[in-house]
């Protein structure tokens, strides 16, 4: 995905900070100067000899304010944190006999920063004072989740990389307050959240502020500026909720394996280029959310993965639908009748083309072909479909249902692999099973039945933000 | 009729007594022995010549030890004591079964017995009590002060309580209230790591009076100081508090201890040695550091006492905070189990540093506007400080009391200034009112002229240091002068109001030095 995530080392600091202020009046011009004047003691505190970082897991204490560095020297490359850092042993499902089998660093490495304030100083001191200030007034009182994120190279010592952090944090105080006072309505103040995207180079992480618990249709306006300040096409959400950066080795909650086609090696064709779902889907098989659904869910699971790529790309909110919930939906749609709820039955892709479009708005386009043969020759649709959609494609025929989630092709010589992602596994999230074994996998032509006919679901994706 | 065929040794230490001769307790029990008309029950009683429990077990012919043990593994540690007080008996060889299982019975008891509790008394101790005892007719109580540590404890001075001028008796009897009272006031004038460890009794009654007057003091005293805590108890904390008894006539004393958690807990026997240069070695870990705290008072108006209450809620929210952070010693975050620098000479003071970082609470109110009826604040910074027993001390231990030192300090004198006439005032005049108190500023006091321990207490900005001193000597008994007093780890500020701004009316507090007419002697800690 990145050109440089080999040597990349990603410095993330987070800590809360305190909005803390008695608002005398809550008049709006009042209040906003109250609220400034809270951001701007919280700016100075940062950028006061009491702030510290501290590195998670580790003995390393930097109070970069003061240029002291505890543990380390300030003239040390970033990487060398990583060595005092004291990880548990528990790895996520997989990772240890990927890292053996491919040798390409996936993606960048994280050092987590905790930001602290050192509540001593040297004495001698003056005593504490007590305060009492009665009038009907307003207490303005919320927790700021601080969240800097910021790129280093290989070159960046770890006093640049701290400089760097703290202009992004005071950054952040100035960003958060301007989305504090924009979004304030009477009394009721929004807290504003940082979150991270990975855009496109030039551009790389970049970290925007946006009032939580606004759900995303009513931020398209902040979207659409931001596309336009990141020169990003309008088509294509970047700065959804759903978008947010999946930090390495940040484990997802919900257990599913997330692109574990990314550790596969790609096959070489002579003039062969590869094309690939763009994004990041769950993988969906037989047996998982117990449910059993061994011999005939296939087509479920493959719509699974699909609806699950539009939900993380940020299209849709809705989770995953359940095979009840599919299986509803086409009862919705007329295309079932009533009893269909609660069955085994099989569904293909024109059942899928309907869930789709029914439960998440999508619309897809069907291909067909009379014979498997014929789908070595569909090289160049399969190509241009994940050129400019980039979704993963449901494949239904004979007997079976599978997702196309790329294709390698040549266009002189015609030949061709599919990448495919195998619904009939019913075994664990266990990634090096499913990639030794070839649950997912490269399959030649003959992967197909070659005198069956197949039907194909390609998805389109919304042209929206 | 059988009685407990035992000689039962004396496992009281008190150094004072010698221990009693078997025949003698030979004759207690078959006293007892015949009181009783029923056998094969387990019975308890007092020994009247070491004033410990014992189990006594009443069978036919012999001791069934086996049996007490297997019963006795369900029961509490005091009975466990006690039993083997019962077990060094001697046992008739003949009895077979006893003879097999007696060994076995040992170790298993020697496993599960608790030795008591062992105290390391200075000796400026044994000469104070016993000046008491010279001094003073009529019973006289008083504190005990020093660290419980799980190994032993060490009691570092005795203080006699203070005369009620108002008790209705002329002070003839105990009062419970006013000896806990004093307790109370004692504790917030000790730093971390000493606190209030027991109580004494000098007075000429029986013994059975005296147990019962001890344990009623000591649970009153408990009770009474841990009602202010703020900070949470450790479960490695030590839960026992010493009782000592001296007899001014003879002076015998005898020292017991009450698991103060435990309501239904009885006197376990414990060690009472006076050694030399108890004061001296130990280790200062100490900071400075500063408060900032903010809470809403309710919209409706009902003052101080709210204000009590709201001030209580954030300090104990606050306290949390306190002892979730980091605490870095040297600067540096050491392992918890790593020990300090202790140095082995007595003689050489060893202050270690300490910084602590905290991170705010995160909040969870739904509104994070609300309405108020004003706020409170308190800001500033203070001086905390703990001691802890050089014999190697933990950076965990160090960090504990540090923490607790810090908490205390801050609760007590937000505490001492609610209770404050002035800070009573009821006026609401309806418009905007802004009033400033000072806390009061800490003063140290050495507890020996030489060595680094010391109490404090603390100074209102209307007080002079002759002040500090009667109090030392009214609460502590304590001869000081002005000049041993240490008032330069934190000056009294004085409260400038500058122009009240739209929102928060902010004061800027100017730091002065001590007033003018108290000499301050400069002491290296």
């Amino acid at each position: 995905i990145l050109a440089d995530s080999e040597s990349a080392v990603i410095l993330r600091l987070r800590g809360p900070l305190d909005l803390k202020c008695l608002l005398d009046s809550i008049d709006v011009v009042p209040m906003q100067k109250a609220i400034s004047r809270t951001f701007e003691a919280l700016r100075l505190q940062v950028k006061s000899e009491s702030c510290v970082l501290a590195v998670c897991n580790s003995p390393v204490l930097i109070w970069p304010n003061k240029s002291v560095f505890e543990e380390i020297s300030p003239d040390a490359p970033c990487e060398d944190i990583f060595q005092f850092i004291q990880t548990d042993d528990q790895e996520t499902s997989g990772n240890r006999s990927a890292k053996k089998k491919n040798k390409k660093r996936v993606s960048a490495s994280v050092i987590n920063l905790s930001l602290m304030m050192e509540a001593t100083k040297p004495g001698p001191v003056s005593a504490p004072i007590l305060t009492r200030t009665v009038q009907k007034s307003h207490l303005l009182c919320a927790t700021l989740p601080m969240d800097c994120a910021i790129w280093s190279s290989c070159s960046d010592t770890i006093k640049d990389g701290c400089e760097r952090l703290m202009k992004a944090l005071t950054r952040q105080l100035f960003e958060m307050e301007k989305v504090t006072l924009q979004c304030m309505k009477g009394t009721t103040l929004l807290i504003p959240e940082p979150l991270h995207f990975l855009l496109p180079e030039p551009n790389g992480l970049v970290t925007v502020v946006f009032p939580s618990g606004v759900p995303d249709k009513e931020l398209e306006a902040q979207r659409q500026e931001l596309h336009g300040q990141f020169e990003l096409p309008d088509n294509k959400p970047f700065f959804r909720r759903a978008n947010t950066y999946h930090f390495p080795n940040e484990p997802y909650k919900d257990g599913y394996l997330r692109n574990p086609h990314t550790v596969l090696t790609h096959p070489t064709l002579d003039n062969g280029k590869v094309y690939l779902v763009q994004g990041i889907y769950s993988y969906h098989h037989y047996m998982q959310d117990r449910m059993d659904d061994n011999g005939w869910g296939c087509a479920y699971r493959s719509l699974q993965t699909i609806c699950s790529w539009f939900q993380q790309q940020g299209y849709v909110e809705r989770g995953v639908p359940s095979h009840k919930e599919i299986q509803q939906a086409l009862v919705e749609v007329g295309d079932k009748q009533a009893s269909f709820v609660g069955s085994r039955q099989w569904i293909g892709s024109i059942e899928v083309q309907a869930v789709l479009n029914h439960l998440l708005g999508v619309t897809s386009k069907i291909m067909f072909v009379s014979q498997g043969s014929e789908l070595a020759s569909k090289g160049r649709e399969l190509a241009n479909h994940f050129m400019t959609e980039g979704t993963p494609v449901m494949i239904g025929g004979g007997v079976l249902a599978h997702t196309i989630l790329g294709i390698a092709w040549s266009e002189t010589t015609g030949e061709i692999r599919y990448l495919i992602l195998d619904p009939h596994y019913t075994g664990a999230e266990d990634l090096p099973v499913i990639t030794e074994k070839g649950w997912c996998g490269w399959k030649g032509p003959d992967f197909w039945d070659q005198t069956a006919y197949y039907n194909l679901c390609l998805p389109q994706r919304p042209r929206v933000i | 009729m059988a009685a407990a065929d035992g000689h039962m040794e004396s496992s009281c230490s008190s150094v004072k007594e010698d221990p009693p001769a078997r025949g003698k307790h030979r004759t207690v029990a078959l006293k007892l022995a015949s009181l009783h008309s029923t056998f094969n029950r387990m019975k308890m009683g007092i020994c009247k010549f070491c004033l410990n429990s014992y189990l006594l077990l009443f069978s036919i012919g012999n001791f069934l030890l086996q049996t007490l043990l297997a019963k006795l593994l369900h029961c509490s540690a005091e009975l466990l004591v006690l039993c083997l007080h019962v077990s060094r008996c001697t046992l008739p060889k003949d009895d077979p079964q006893v003879v097999c299982g007696r060994k076995d019975l040992f170790l298993a008891l020697a496993g599960l017995f608790s030795m008591g509790r062992s105290y390391i008394v200075e000796d400026d101790v044994e000469g104070y009590l016993s000046r008491l005892c010279s001094q003073l007719a009529g019973p006289v109580t008083g504190l005990l002060i020093g660290q419980s540590m799980v190994q032993r404890d060490f009691v570092v001075m005795a203080t006699r309580t203070p005369q009620n001028n108002e008790s209705s008796d002329g002070g003839k009897s105990v009062d419970k209230e006013w000896v806990s009272e004093h307790a109370r006031q004692v504790s917030r004038m000790l730093p971390g790591g000493l606190s209030v460890l027991g109580v004494f009794l000098i007075s000429e009654s029986d013994a059975k009076e005296t147990l019962t007057t001890l344990r009623q003091l000591v649970f009153s005293v408990e009770n009474l100081i841990s009602s202010e805590r703020l900070w949470t108890p450790a479960d490695d904390d030590v839960t026992d508090c010493v009782t000592l008894h001296v007899n001014p006539k003879t002076r015998k004393t005898v020292c017991r201890t009450f698991d103060v958690k435990d309501p239904k807990s009885m006197a376990k026997p414990a060690d009472w040695k006076y050694q030399s240069g108890v004061c001296s070695s130990w280790a200062t870990v100490s900071c400075c550091l500063s408060v900032d705290l903010m809470v809403p008072l309710p919209e409706n108006m009902a003052f101080t006492r709210n204000m009590g209450d709201c001030l209580k809620g954030e300090l104990k929210v606050w306290a949390q905070q306190i002892e979730r952070g980091v605490c870095l010693i040297e600067g540096r975050k050491l392992p918890e189990d790593s020990e300090l620098k202790a140095g082995q000479k007595k003689n050489v003071r060893q202050t270690i540093s300490a910084q602590l970082l905290i991170t705010p609470d995160v909040q969870t109110a739904a509104d994070v506007v609300q309405r108020c009826g004003g706020c409170v604040s308190v800001s500033g910074a203070i001086h905390s400080r703990a001691f802890l027993h050089s014999n190697k001390p933990k950076a965990k231990l160090a960090e504990k009391l540090l923490k607790r030192d810090i908490v205390s300090t801050v609760a007590t004198r937000v505490q001492m200034l609610l209770e404050e006439p002035q800070t009573q005032n009821e006026e609401n005049k309806g418009r905007k009112q802004t009033e400033q108190f000072c806390l009061p500023r800490r003063v140290f006091c050495p507890v020996k002229s030489t060595g680094p321990l010391s109490v404090c207490d603390y100074q209102f900005s209307d007080e002079g240091l002759s002040e500090m001193t009667d109090r030392f000597k009214e609460m502590l008994d304590m001869d000081a002068a002005e000049e041993d007093l240490d008032a330069t780890q934190e000056m009294i500020a004085e409260v400038i109001e500058s122009e009240v701004t739209e929102g928060v009316a902010m004061a800027t507090a100017v730091a002065l030095l001590a007033l003018a007419a108290s000499i301050v002697y400069l002491s290296d800690v």
